[in-house]
């Protein structure tokens, strides 16, 4: 079964991604190797351009020796594992109380008229997709968003209009 | 003294007066006797009469086969196979009610949670061979068809009772 | 309980006795006081996360789930205070608000937990005015319907499939308002045990298939049974509509199949009313067959056994019984048959060797009771798929594993199993013959012990290696274990030689050795006599007939068959068809009927199956279980115990005047005393060296799980299950890179004088040199015997 397996991830299973996953298993105990379940699959989110396949999941669950479903349920429940294909530039926008107060929402309007695009939607150049999502903890920055790894707080329509200028 | 006016009330034919007056005064007053088949009398919105089906404007049937009727009904009239149909809904594929078993009670009206079984005001109809009591699904349906706009009359009148 | 001191609780201001570890639930279900609940399932982990159990308890601030609190002593709980009344309250009210509110629609209405629970907690009119959330259904298969609107996420289902099928398929996926329960990818449900996700399901979202829509809970009857498809006698609840079978459940006993019942029982009941099913007797006059009163078509058959045992003696008549068959149809059988001096009877069909059958038990037993698996510590298990083959024993396995067990197997083909198995052996019929005795040998050197004289020269031949030894010292150093010989090693063509292995090596280890059988009722089968060297209760025959196997090789003159279908249950089916096409006189009682059957039966009698008939089945811990019938026989058949006793009177059998299946039952319990007592050892058979491996390709065959029985094999939606559509052959990578064969490939299958052509799958799991065929099914029962020699051509 096993050689049936390694052909089918032999592609995604690459030896610097194990290479990688394996050094989150080895901050855990050896029988309980599905705790890296999350750095695994955003080693396999990244390697992929940012979002899941199912045949990635699967590669997970092979790998961690864990049922499918339950690499499944994880992906699922987390917003930060994407299971359809974003742009190069996620922006995820806040819409937690503070933000939402503070104007979130025309944020998000802003973005949706300005790229053509709307939520989940990736634009046509590739370049950006935009997101709604739970509170980023950024309260004090109000209205916060993250574009790629990175915060950016107090924003307004022209301020998040230049940043997505100079991310071109 | 009893002996005396009995004797009086006899010879005038008191009673038959008595009688005659009552008589008399029928004479004047408005008849209300029908000529039935002609004529009819009104009958109430609640009227339980011969029994229908009935449908939804866009015309599917309304019985889902729950079988509450078939359960409350204390003569044990009514019988339904049911089964799912191919959109996958709960459908029945025979509804027979027996109206040799049938009492008019009204229960299965009151148990249908589509409104889907009732009675209607339709009381003049016969049977001239056996099995023809026995009101399928196709008869019923039929009737309720056909007597749709009376069977919603009835209904929304009675609406603000129920 | 671990513990078994007790303290005190009050529930209500009732003193409740309680144990230390123990929830308010569990302590306040044993006292019958009803606390409301939908996530916690007696044989489940607790979840704790449909917070419908709320109580309060006394210096608690807020509402506890009675489910996840544990008791302490002096604790003061209160289910029906009007802080709990309101906490229960407001939680169904949530439960509600996206539960649809179309009971009559739903097929659980009427027998759904959350209408119950609504009744007595939810409110008239809810305060929700919002949309409600609609959720796509899920395809899991021809079994179990969806409608996951109605989920209410209390994840019993999920549990199962984790905790008790041991086969995580099910889970939550998503979160929040959005989580929903599912597979993610569409895929159906393939645990054997599936069907139990119906009960667990405490609203309409899961329910059965089959019989999806044809009733409601309140118009079924309901009889209590024992499932007819494999050794365990699941015990069984028949629920019947209108005098027909409408669904099977599952009958709570703690000893034998706890809550649980495996698919195959479950939903076998759809093959009861197949076509097939015989509706009158018929009698083939003249070339033409005519139907016939009982009358004429059991005068007839009399006439024929009479006839023949006249004419040509009786070791001319030869009477096969499926091992199906209730213990008092059995017996009777075993009555008439002694009546006209017939000794040629057996139910062993799906054997071949029985070379050592005078050192069989009396009774095949599993040697403990099947609630004693749980605490075993080493079991080895040989020639046994046990999952497809006793999902129930499998499920007890899996508890021991997970106890701590040490579960081995050795097997000719590496089967899935949901526990671990510590040691796995794999062999070719005759690797598994030196892998026993390797093992053997291993106990036997740890124990100091001589190798007995007869088998010294395969237990030197047979070096053991380190996976022997750590099987052996598993076993010698269990406090229980067990030696399991399976249905394939029953089946195994030296089954003689493994069962003499497997005695040395109980016996040397101080384990017990159980037997897995064929069929509902092998055990009782034997204590009623249906084996041609022993009578009722193993009492010698002076005089054995012939086995199954020397029956089926050479065409005796008539033959009786019972409740049974050659071509798919006997050893070997080409073989068997073209020796009862042969015999001048076949007399089939038989609930089904097919074309075949017409091809060699001169009489069909219509026998009911076992929802229609009262009888017995032993199971393999030897417990006789009663059951009366469910249904009304379909139309002239008739319970077999009946026509048997009607055909003994025809043939003026004696005291052949039973009223009722009871008596049957009563006068065999006369002569059946003490059973596991045994017999008195008679010299074993002698054993051959294994030394050369088997020329050519060796078939291997495992009865596929739903073409056990003649009903099974008619049970649509079984059939239409991925586990009953996989008719393919398995060979492994060697084989196939040595034929240059690939996956999926079409392969022409030769054995005997058939030729079948079928897809080929690679499975390492199967030994050099194999090719293993799926038994049981169509396709393959045109070929011949279950193990030996084939050949593979490419198409």
């Amino acid at each position: 079964m096993s050689s049936e397996q390694q052909k089918r991830f032999g592609n995604v299973l690459t030896a610097p991604v194990c290479a990688e996953i394996d050094k989150w298993v080895a901050n855990y105990p050896p029988e309980q190797k599905q705790s890296a379940v999350m750095s695994a699959l955003r080693i396999m989110q990244e390697e992929n351009g940012g979002w899941l396949t199912n045949e990635l999941m699967d590669a997970v669950a092979y790998y961690l020796d864990m049922p499918r479903i339950a690499v499944y349920e994880v992906a699922t429940f987390y917003s930060m594992y994407e299971h359809q294909p974003v742009g190069q530039n996620k922006i995820c926008i806040c819409n937690s109380i503070s933000c939402m107060l503070n104007g979130s929402g025309k944020l998000l309007d802003y973005l949706q008229e300005n790229l053509g695009v709307s939520l989940g939607e990736v634009t046509k150049d590739g370049k950006f997709s935009i997101k709604e999502v739970e509170c980023l903890g950024a309260c004090v920055g109000a209205p916060a968003a993250m574009i790629g790894k990175q915060y950016y707080e107090h924003l307004t329509p022209e301020i998040l209009d230049k940043i997505l200028q100079d991310l071109d | 003294m009893s002996g005396l006016t009995h004797f009086i009330k006899s010879m005038t034919l008191w009673e038959l007066l008595k009688g005659m007056r009552l008589t008399g005064r029928y004479l004047f007053v408005r008849k209300i006797t029908i000529q039935y088949p002609e004529e009819k009398t009104p009958i109430s919105n609640r009227f339980r009469g011969l029994h229908a089906l009935r449908r939804y404007q866009n015309g599917e049937e309304r019985c889902i086969a729950c079988k509450l009727c078939e359960a409350v009904c204390p003569a044990l009239a009514i019988t339904i196979d049911s089964e799912e149909r191919e959109d996958g809904t709960r459908r029945t594929t025979r509804y027979d009610i027996d109206l040799f078993k049938c009492i008019f009670c009204g229960f299965c009206e009151e148990a249908c949670p589509v409104d889907s079984i009732v009675e209607t005001q339709i009381y003049e109809y016969h049977f001239e061979n056996r099995g023809e009591q026995i009101m399928t699904k196709e008869k019923l349906l039929a009737i309720g068809d056909k007597y749709e706009e009376q069977i919603a009359a009835a209904r929304t009148a009675d609406a603000r009772y129920r | 309980m671990s513990d078994n001191s007790t303290f005190e609780i009050e529930i209500n201001g009732v003193t409740l006795e309680a144990h230390p570890d123990e929830m308010v639930i569990q302590v306040a279900d044993r006292n019958g006081i009803n606390i409301p609940r939908f996530c916690y399932h007696e044989k489940l982990s607790i979840a704790a996360n449909c917070r419908m159990c709320l109580v309060e308890v006394e210096k608690a601030p807020k509402p506890l789930p009675a489910c996840a609190t544990p008791v302490m002593e002096g604790m003061k709980v209160y289910t029906d205070s009007p802080l709990a009344r309101g906490a229960q309250k407001g939680t169904m009210e949530f439960l509600l608000i996206n539960h649809p509110l179309d009971c009559p629609i739903c097929d659980q209405g009427g027998e759904c937990e959350l209408q119950d629970v609504a009744m007595g907690y939810g409110g008239d009119v809810s305060s929700y005015t919002e949309g409600k959330r609609v959720v796509m259904d899920k395809n899991l298969g021809p079994l179990i319907a969806t409608e996951m609107t109605r989920c209410i996420h209390c994840t019993r289902c999920v549990r199962f499939g984790q905790e008790i099928a041991g086969l995580r398929e099910m889970g939550a996926v998503g979160r929040g308002e959005h989580t929903l329960i599912g597979t993610y990818i569409e895929q159906a449900i393939s645990s054997e045990m599936s069907g139990n996700i119906i009960d667990v399901c405490p609203v309409g979202a899961l329910t059965a298939k089959p019989s999806r829509y044809s009733a409601r809970a309140w118009e079924l009857n309901q009889s209590n049974s024992v499932a007819a498809h494999d050794c365990v006698g699941s015990n069984i609840n028949i629920h019947t509509f209108r005098d027909q079978v409408n669904r099977v459940v599952p009958l709570d006993n703690e000893h034998i199949n706890e809550c649980w019942l495996s698919d195959r029982d479950r939903f076998s009941y759809e093959g009861l009313m197949h076509q097939d099913r015989l509706g009158e007797p018929a009698v083939l006059d003249h070339g033409e067959w005519t139907r016939q009163d009982w009358q004429i078509a059991l005068a007839r058959t009399a006439e024929i056994l009479q006839t023949a045992v006249a004419e040509h003696g009786e070791d001319q008549v030869g009477i096969l019984v499926s091992p199906n068959a209730t213990l008092e149809e059995m017996y009777l059988l075993f009555r008439i048959a002694d009546h006209l001096g017939i000794s040629n009877i057996d139910h062993r069909l799906r054997q071949t060797d029985f070379s050592d059958q005078d050192n069989a038990p009396v009774s095949p037993s599993l040697g403990v009771a099947i609630a004693e698996l749980d605490e075993q510590n080493a079991v080895l298990m040989i020639g046994s798929n046990i999952c497809k083959e006793q999902p129930i024993i499998a499920h007890r396995l899996r508890k021991a594993s997970l106890n701590g067990a040490s579960i081995m197997s050795l097997n000719m083909r590496d089967y899935d199993t949901h526990f671990e198995q510590d040691e796995k052996l794999l062999g070719c019929p005759s690797g598994v013959i030196n892998h026993l005795a390797a093992v053997t040998r291993a106990v036997l050197e740890l124990n100091n012990q001589q190798a007995p004289s007869d088998l010294s020269d395969i237990l030197a031949h047979n070096e053991p290696g380190d996976e022997h030894k750590r099987i052996a010292t598993k076993l010698m150093d269990a406090e229980q274990g067990s030696v399991i010989l399976g249905v394939q090693a029953i089946s195994h063509p030296h089954y003689s030689v493994l069962e003499v292995l497997a005695t040395q090596l109980a016996e040397t280890a101080g384990v017990t050795l159980g037997y897995l059988t064929d069929g509902a009722n092998t055990a009782g089968a034997c204590q009623a006599g249906i084996l041609p060297h022993r009578k009722t209760a193993g009492e010698d025959r002076a005089d054995p007939g012939m086995d199954a196997g020397q029956m089926l090789s050479g065409t005796l003159k008539a033959y009786v068959l019972f409740n049974l279908e050659p071509e798919y249950d006997c050893w070997n089916a080409e073989q068997t068809i073209k020796v009862l096409t042969a015999a001048e006189h076949v007399v089939c009682l038989t609930p089904y009927v097919t074309d075949t059957m017409r091809g060699y039966a001169d009489v069909l009698l219509p026998v009911t199956p076992y929802t229609e008939t009262s009888g017995t089945f032993v199971n393999i811990e030897g417990n006789w279980q009663s059951f009366q019938g469910a249904v009304s026989a379909h139309a002239e058949s008739r319970p077999g115990w009946k026509v048997l006793r009607v055909l003994g009177n025809l043939l003026d059998l004696s005291a052949c005047d039973y009223m009722s299946s009871e008596q049957v039952r009563e006068e065999l319990a006369s002569h059946v005393i003490d059973v596991a007592a045994g017999k008195p050892p008679v010299d074993r058979v002698p054993v051959k060296l294994f030394d050369q491996p088997d020329a050519g390709l060796q078939r291997l065959t495992g009865i596929s799980i739903y073409g056990v029985d003649n009903i099974t094999r008619r049970a649509d939606s079984l059939q239409k299950t991925p586990v009953a559509q996989d008719q393919m052959i398995r060979i492994n990578s060697k084989l196939a890179g040595k034929m240059q064969l690939r996956d999926m490939d079409r392969v022409f299958v030769k054995q005997a004088n058939n030729r079948i052509r079928m897809e080929l799958v690679i499975d390492d799991g199967v030994p050099d040199q194999c090719v293993w065929i799926p038994g049981g099914t169509e396709h393959t029962a045109q070929l011949g015997d279950l193990f030996g020699d084939i050949e593979l051509e490419a198409d």
